[in-house]
C-alpha cells in the first residue's frame, strides 16, 4: 500500500497536488494560507513557492498571465480564472480506491444502503460505467457478534466476554471496552481495554462465545490500539524459517513473513515467519504435515510433532 | 532552466488551449526556451513531460498529420475527457466517501487523490470499525475491463490466458477474478494475486456479454470444503468437544449438528470429498475434534498425523 508522505517530492507528484488546488482556490477566489496548506497537506512555504510558480507559467503573447495569482498578508487572491477551473478525471487508480473502499465500507457493521454512503456510492459507480454492483462485490462475512462489539465501540460500553483463547486452549469470561473493531485477511477482530490484564487486546470474534452489555461506560485507558493490518512488524516477536512445499503455498499468502525464497525446481520456498503465537504455529504445522518442515530455530521442530502426538493419542484412546 | 513543474504546467495549458492539434515543432516553438535546443534533446524532454502527464491521469490525443505537415505527430488535449463531470456529491455523500477510504484504506495516496479530485480534504486518521482491503496491482485495470466489457489477456498457472472478465470478488481475505476463459471455453476463478506480470487490456469495449444473472458471490462457494466436492460422497461425522462446540456451530450452522451430547460436545456432519480441505478443516481444532465416520476419512487423518509425529 502507497502510504501518504507530508509534501509531494518529484514534479508529478507537485502537478498532481496543484490541478487539485487549482480549481478548490478558483472556487474560492481569497483563502487563507495556513487553510489551503491544512487542506492539501502542505506547509505555507509549500504553498506561496507553489504558487509563485504558478503565476510565472504562461504562453505568448501572455507570458506570466496563465494564472492570475498572488498572496498578500497570509490570505490567495485569484483573478478571473480561466483554465484548471475543474479537476482533472479520476484515473482508473483514484476510480478504483474510491470504489472498492465504498463497497467495502457498505459491508462495515452499521453501514446504511439508503445512507449518504449508499448514494454517493451509486452515483460514482454510475460516473465510472459501472451499471450494476456485480463487477466489484466484497463479501466480509461478518460474524453476528461484530455487529453488537461496534455498537459497542461507538458507545463506549463496556461488554462481558465468553472467549476461547487459543494460547491458553480454554474459555474464559472477560470484560473489556471495545475500542475498535475490524476485519483483516478474512478475519474478524475486536480490539479494546481488557479488565483482567489492564492491557489493549486484540480478540478473533469468531472465537467469542458470547457478548453481553454490562450498561457501564468506563473510560477509555490512553494505550496506543494497534493499527489494523499491520502488527507482526515487533522485532521481538520470535522468527522461524521453514521449508514450505507447493500445497503449503498459501501460509505466505495468508500470514505476514519477513522474506520468502523463489521457488526450486520442485516448487518449495525457504520462508522466515514472525511466531505472534507458539500454539498457531503448532496448529499450523500439524495442518501441513509433510508439506512443512522447519530450518531454525531447530527446536520448533518438535512444537508440530508434540501436537500431532496429543491429536493422535486422542484417536488411540477410543 | 525553468524549474519542470511549470514547463508541464505551461505543456498541459497549452494543449488544453490550441484549436488545432500540435507538432512538437510547434509546441517548442510556443514554450520558447523551455525545451533544448538540440533535436534529439527535445525530443526526449517531451517524451518524458507526455509520460509525466499521462501518468498523473491526463489524456493526451494524438494523431499522425496529412499535407503539408504530412508524417508528424500532433498532440492535443480534449477538454472533455480531461475534465471531471457528472459526479456531482453533496457535503454528506462526499464525507461518507471519506470515511469508507479511512476505514478500509487507510493511508492510501492514490485514495487522498481522489478526495482531493471531489472536493474533500485530508484524510481522516483510523475510524472505530474497519476492514483492510487487500492491495494487487492488477485491480484497477482489471476493473475498468469488467466495467467495459474489454477481453483481458494474462498469465496464470503458466498458461496464456484470454479471459472476458465478468467481475471482482474479495473473499476471506483475497481477490478473485471470475471470467469466462476462451481458451477453455468455460467460466473460471482467478486469484488475482497469482497472476504473473501484468494484465493486458485489449482494446475493444464491449466486446462480449456478461449472463444477466451474474454475481460473483456464486462464483464459488464460501466453504473451501466445498470446492470441487463429489455431492455423491456422503457427509463425514465429527465429534466436537465441549470447548469448541460452540465456535463449531457458529462455524457451520446448527442445521449441521447431528447430535448434541449430554457433555455438552457434538457431532457435526461435514462434507468431506475434498479431502485436503476436509484434513486442514478438521486439524484445525486439533484434539478438539474427532473424526467419526468414515473409516477412509479417519484413518486419512490418523495417517496423516503419524506422518508428521515420525
Amino acid at each position: 500500500m502507497k502510504t501518504a508522505r507530508r509534501g509531494p517530492r518529484n514534479a508529478e507528484d507537485r502537478l498532481r497536488r496543484l490541478l487539485v488546488m487549482l480549481p478548490w482556490l478558483m472556487e474560492r477566489g481569497e483563502v487563507s494560507v495556513d487553510e489551503a496548506a491544512e487542506r492539501f497537506d502542505l506547509t505555507p512555504a509549500e504553498i506561496a513557492r507553489e504558487l509563485e510558480l504558478v503565476a510565472m507559467c504562461g504562453l505568448p503573447p501572455f507570458v506570466d498571465e496563465l494564472i492570475d495569482v498572488f498572496i498578500d498578508e497570509g490570505m490567495i487572491f485569484v483573478g478571473v480564472p480561466r483554465l484548471f477551473t475543474r479537476p482533472l478525471r479520476l484515473n482508473a487508480v483514484e476510480a478504483w480506491e474510491l470504489l472498492a473502499a465504498g463497497r467495502a465500507a457498505m459491508e462495515l457493521p452499521g453501514a446504511d444502503p439508503d445512507g449518504p454512503l449508499g448514494r454517493g456510492l451509486a452515483k460514482l459507480a454510475t460516473a465510472l460505467g459501472d451499471d450494476d454492483t456485480a463487477g466489484v462485490r466484497i463479501d466480509l462475512d461478518r460474524p453476528e457478534a461484530a455487529i453488537g462489539l461496534a455498537a459497542a465501540a461507538d458507545a463506549g460500553e463496556e461488554v462481558r466476554i465468553t472467549y476461547w483463547s487459543l494460547s491458553r486452549d480454554e474459555t474464559s469470561e472477560r470484560l473489556i471496552l471495545p475500542r475498535q473493531v475490524f476485519a483483516d485477511r478474512g478475519q474478524w477482530y475486536v480490539s479494546g481495554d481488557d479488565d483482567r490484564s489492564g492491557e489493549i487486546r486484540t480478540f478473533r470474534i469468531d472465537r467469542i462465545e458470547s457478548v453481553e452489555p454490562t450498561g457501564r461506560h468506563p473510560e477509555a485507558s490512553d494505550s496506543q490500539l494497534p493499527t489494523p493490518g499491520s502488527w507482526f512488524t515487533d522485532g521481538s516477536i520470535p522468527r522461524v524459517t521453514v521449508r514450505l512445499g507447493p500445497s503449503a503455498r498459501w501460509v505466505v499468502e495468508r500470514f505476514p513473513v519477513d522474506s520468502v525464497s523463489d521457488a526450486d525446481a520442485d516448487g518449495w520456498v525457504t520462508a522466515t515467519l514472525p511466531i505472534a503465537s507458539e500454539p498457531w504455529f503448532a496448529r499450523t504445522m500439524v495442518r501441513l504435515g509433510p508439506d512443512a518442515v522447519v530450518v531454525e530455530p531447530s527446536g520448533w521442530g518438535s512444537i508440530g510433532r508434540d501436537a500431532a502426538t496429543r491429536v493422535l493419542a486422542h484417536y488411540r484412546r477410543s | 532552466m525553468a524549474d519542470r513543474v511549470e514547463r508541464l504546467t505551461n505543456l498541459l495549458a497549452l494543449l488544453l488551449e490550441t484549436t488545432q492539434p500540435l507538432s512538437l515543432i510547434q509546441i517548442a516553438g510556443e514554450l520558447r526556451g523551455q525545451y533544448p535546443e538540440s533535436q534529439t534533446a527535445r525530443r526526449g524532454a517531451f517524451e518524458r513531460d507526455k509520460a509525466a502527464l499521462r501518468e498523473i491521469g491526463v489524456p493526451i490525443e494524438q494523431r499522425i498529420a496529412a499535407g503539408s505537415d504530412a508524417g508528424q505527430t500532433q498532440y492535443w488535449i480534449d477538454r472533455n475527457r480531461y475534465e471531471m463531470h457528472g459526479l456531482d456529491l453533496t457535503a454528506d455523500e462526499m464525507r461518507a466517501l471519506q470515511v469508507a477510504i479511512a476505514a478500509t484504506r487507510p493511508g492510501s495516496s492514490s485514495g487522498q487523490d481522489a478526495l482531493w479530485k471531489l472536493g474533500a480534504g485530508v484524510l481522516d486518521q483510523g475510524t472505530t470499525v474497519s476492514a483492510i482491503v487487500p492491495d494487487v496491482a492488477e485491480l484497477p485495470a482489471l476493473r475498468d475491463a469488467v466495467a467495459s466489457r474489454a477481453r483481458v489477456g494474462f498469465r496464470y498457472n503458466d498458461v496464456d490466458r484470454e479471459v472476458d472478465p465478468w467481475g471482482l470478488l474479495l473473499r476471506a481475505g483475497f481477490w478473485y477474478l471470475i471470467g469466462f476463459d476462451n481458451g477453455r471455453g468455460e467460466r473460471r476463478t482467478y486469484r488475482i494475486d497469482r497472476i504473473a506480470g501484468h494484465v493486458v487490456t485489449h482494446a475493444d469495449a464491449g466486446s462480449f456479454e456478461r449472463p444477466a444473472d451474474f454475481d460473483p458471490r456464486d462464483a464459488f462457494p464460501e466453504d473451501p470444503k466445498l470446492i470441487g466436492a463429489d455431492p455423491t460422497v456422503p457427509d463425514a461425522l465429527v465429534a466436537i468437544d465441549a470447548v469448541r462446540a460452540g465456535h463449531a456451530e457458529r462455524e457451520l450452522g446448527s442445521e449441521r449438528i447431528a447430535e448434541r451430547r449430554t457433555d455438552g460436545s457434538i457431532v457435526v456432519s461435514v462434507p468431506c470429498a475434498n479431502q485436503p480441505a476436509f484434513r486442514s478443516w478438521v486439524l484445525g481444532y486439533l484434539e478438539h475434534a474427532e473424526v467419526l465416520e468414515p473409516e477412509t476419512a479417519r484413518a486419512d487423518v490418523i495417517a496423516w498425523l503419524e506422518a508428521v509425529v515420525a
